[in-house]
């Protein structure tokens, strides 16, 4: 991934930025994030298969709350809203605006997703296979989301909301890490993640959908 | 009254459901709990959920389902009860949250009570099934002849796949129509797909199912149908056949090596020449007596008739021509080198080089040269008699003078190759002129048979000449064993006859010696000076005693051994005297050339001294 990016990074230097040519660059990131959430789905299922029957019952109760540190990025939550966009922009000659302006809101929310889970992913165990390193992968979808976002950019204005995100990035966390260290946080933690890989991917399929007629995707 | 009765019954009659009904014992209760079967998703934008009622208890039961969204604690109930049917809740786009965990109960309510079911937490994402694929087409294509089939299909039409908001991987299946086993292709993310591998023509039918990434795999779709016709499989016959084939000619082959496996042992592997001695006994080696060892090696016929394979090396070859005394003598020498010779010729029989340097057979025991020798100088009569009839056999001789400078005096000859000498049983004119070439014949054969080393000690060997042998009287009648030797070696030696006293007796031998090789490659030979023999030095000239009726010039002796040589004036050809055969030479010389060896025996002259 490093050297793909580095590559990538000489040719966008190199190049005038079009939105086209990130298609290698989606489908890696596509394929990173689709690792990513298989990982968190089999950890999930391996620390449930773990459980007894009698935590099992005790997890679902409490279940409905809120747990997850990242329920502070307000994401999407249906098609919609995924693929709406809300804010019009000046046009851009390769694309509609509001593909591109959807495209940008893709990959910011799927950036901060993923930056959430940096930190809080080094305490997921490994569960099965016992050195899976969770963080460095985020980190370098982290990296991947960026370059899509600078290059997707082209004088487009940042979020407004970015800004006052960057004071709490991980939300939550710190406050629930005070609570029992047990089961109940483990499974928290793995529903969370689970549920977040498959935001970010769901997000960066549409949003590579979007951007690239060549895979097949029209509206 | 008839109005009471009448009423009485119908009272009765409609009393009579509820008393049975109390007598019945069925008290209505509660229903019991209803179980959620099932939550499925075809699009990832809506979800349905189904349940399965429990027993309703008697009475009739309403049912309802009520959820939960994760974030809130509103409890909501389920919107549609029956776009799905019957036992079902159907969430629509509006009220379908993805990403949300719907905590999800249903109720199950009587007039007695209501039963609670247990929640099911439902996250849309992960129960997403799709419905199955639309529009499956087969058609028969051809590729080089070969019919294959092309299945091409849509996704479900609800499913938005265009915008990559669900991402869907086909499967299909195929069978002819009288199997019963699907053959299964997995087609990945495209939406065509070609069948290559038909095995035979017909009908075959075609299914198609598809899942997303994250998700339940959908049901087959309708099965579409197709006609292959019926083609021959040729490329695979052809090959069964010709494996067929090759693999009965193989066997066969095989069968015909096996039969003859000890003629191709015999052909690949040729046996390795061993060292193979006619008539020896290993056994006997092992007793150690050497002398039953020679003994039997002696083989009666030996040496064996000429035979045309001796004609191939022939490369030069020498008659000689030997009287009947000195075949008498060289019989006699041959003798005890008979044991040898024997073992030699039949070890080089067998050798691969014919006397060469380096073979064994060089390495003939000395005891028994110096045995033969011993027995050569006081050999008997009967000896001689019997030598020579083993002498009769010997008929090759040969000198393969190689340009080899010899000080020494021996000759060495190598590879010394057999060459047919002629018998002759003819008079004096076959006659070799010179003892000289006699000399050389015994010379040569000695050498020959003896090869190298026994070469040598036969030039030691003295000349019989000065040994009293009544010769006459029982020699058999000469054979001469002419000497024709192509070389000039004879004529050069028999020129030349500074160095030694030479004999003109045809029939007499005499052993010589190499004096040198001159330069044209000529051995120049002398007399053997060792032994019983002595060789005068220098030039001797003899006195002409008288000259015979058979026009011989008898010589008078000079040398003292022959003195007590009897009858040998007497003698044509069985006497040779050593001095007596020095003028000769040199009157042989001035008479005719030596070069092709033959003289004329009215011009030279015998000697018997």
């Amino acid at each position: 991934m490093n050297r793909v990016i580095l590559l990538l990074s000489v040719v966008f230097l190199g190049v005038s930025t079009q939105p086209i040519t990130d298609g290698r660059l989606f489908s890696i990131a596509v394929g990173r994030v689709q690792h990513l959430h298989l990982l968190a789905q089999r950890l999930f299922s391996d620390f449930e298969s773990s459980l007894q029957s009698e935590e099992q019952r005790q997890l679902n109760k409490i279940f409905l709350q809120d747990f997850c540190n990242s329920d502070y990025i307000i994401t999407p939550v249906d098609k919609h809203e995924t693929q709406r966009s809300s804010v019009r922009v000046r046009p851009l000659p390769h694309c509609t605006t509001t593909q591109y302006y959807a495209v940008l809101k893709l990959l910011s929310i799927s950036y901060r997703l993923v930056e959430s889970w940096e930190f809080p992913s080094r305490s997921l165990s490994g569960g099965s296979a016992p050195r899976i390193q969770i963080s460095p992968k985020l980190s370098e979808l982290k990296t991947g989301i960026l370059l899509l976002i600078k290059a997707n950019q082209d004088g487009a204005d940042l979020f407004p909301d970015s800004s006052a995100l960057q004071l709490a990035p991980y939300g939550n966390y710190y406050q629930s890490l005070g609570a029992d260290e047990s089961l109940r946080r483990t499974y928290e933690l793995l529903a969370c993640f689970k549920k977040d890989m498959h935001k970010v991917e769901t997000y960066l399929t549409v949003a590579k959908c979007r951007l690239s007629p060549e895979a097949n995707c029209t509206l | 009254m008839r109005n009471v009765f009448e009423v009485m019954l119908l009272l009765l009659l409609l009393l009579l459901p509820l008393v049975t009904a109390h007598a019945g014992g069925q008290p209505n209760s509660p229903p019991g709990k209803p179980v959620l079967t099932s939550c499925r998703s075809p699009e990832k934008e809506t979800f349905t959920c189904w349940w399965k009622p429990g027993s309703d208890g008697g009475l009739s039961t309403k049912h309802s389902l009520f959820y939960r969204k994760e974030s809130s604690d509103a409890v909501h109930e389920c919107p549609d009860y029956r776009t799905a049917g019957e036992n079902s809740c159907f969430f629509n786009k509006n009220n379908t949250a993805i990403w949300v965990n719907y905590n999800i109960t249903v109720v199950a309510t009587n007039s007695l009570g209501s039963a609670y079911s247990d929640p099911v937490e439902v996250d849309v994402v992960y129960i997403v099934q799709p419905n199955p694929p639309e529009n499956v087409t087969v058609s028969v294509m051809e590729d080089k002849g070969w019919p294959f089939l092309r299945v091409s299909w849509e996704p479900p039409r609800k499913a938005d796949t265009r915008s990559g908001w669900i991402t869907l991987v086909y499967e299909l299946r195929v069978k002819l129509k009288e199997e019963d086993d699907w053959e299964t292709h997995l087609a990945g993310q495209q939406k065509m797909f070609n069948i290559l591998s038909l095995p035979s023509g017909g009908e075959y039918q075609v299914e198609v199912r598809c899942r997303p990434d994250h998700g339940f795999w959908s049901e087959w779709s309708s099965t579409s149908k197709a006609n292959v016709p019926h083609h021959f499989r040729r490329d695979n016959s052809t090959w069964i056949l010709m494996t067929v084939f090759f693999a009965f000619t193989f066997l066969i082959v095989a069968w015909l090596l096996h039969l003859n496996r000890h003629n191709l042992k015999r052909c690949i592997l040729p046996p390795v020449p061993g060292p193979k001695i006619k008539g020896f006994d290993k056994k006997l080696l092992k007793s150690g007596k050497s002398n039953e060892i020679f003994s039997a090696l002696v083989v009666p016929d030996y040496p064996s008739t000429p035979s045309s394979n001796y004609e191939d090396l022939l490369v030069d070859y020498l008659e000689v021509y030997v009287p009947t005394e000195r075949e008498l003598q060289l019989e006699e020498s041959k003798d005890p080198h008979d044991d040898r010779l024997k073992s030699d010729s039949s070890t080089s029989d067998s050798d691969s080089g014919r006397g060469s340097c380096d073979s064994h057979t060089l390495l003939v025991d000395k005891e028994a040269k110096e045995e033969a020798r011993q027995a050569e100088c006081g050999q008997t009569r009967t000896e001689v008699q019997r030598s020579l009839k083993d002498w009769d056999a010997l008929t090759y001789a040969q000198i393969d003078m190689v340009g080899r400078d010899v000080p020494s005096g021996r000759v060495k000859t190598w590879p010394s190759l057999y060459s047919p000498l002629p018998r002759h049983s003819s008079g004096p004119l076959d006659q070799q002129s010179s003892l000289q070439m006699a000399k050389q014949h015994s010379l040569s054969t000695s050498s020959f048979l003896a090869q190298e080393a026994s070469g040598e000690s036969y030039w030691d060997v003295c000349s019989h000449g000065e040994l009293p042998r009544p010769l006459r009287a029982k020699t058999p009648p000469h054979r001469g064993l002419r000497a024709r030797s192509d070389a000039d070696v004879s004529g050069a030696g028999l020129k030349r006859a500074p160095a030694g006293p030479r004999s003109l007796a045809p029939h007499t031998s005499e052993y010589v010696e190499v004096q040198r090789v001159n330069n044209k490659d000529v051995v120049l030979l002398q007399p053997v000076v060792t032994g019983c023999y002595q060789a005068l030095p220098g030039e001797v000239y003899s006195k002409v005693k008288r000259v015979d009726s058979d026009n011989i010039l008898l010589l008078q002796r000079e040398a003292r051994e022959e003195d007590g040589y009897p009858g040998a004036e007497q003698e044509n050809t069985t006497q040779k005297a050593s001095a007596c055969v020095y003028a000769a030479v040199l009157v042989q010389d001035q008479m005719a050339p030596m070069v092709n060896g033959y003289v004329d025996t009215a011009t030279m002259c015998t000697l018997t001294c």
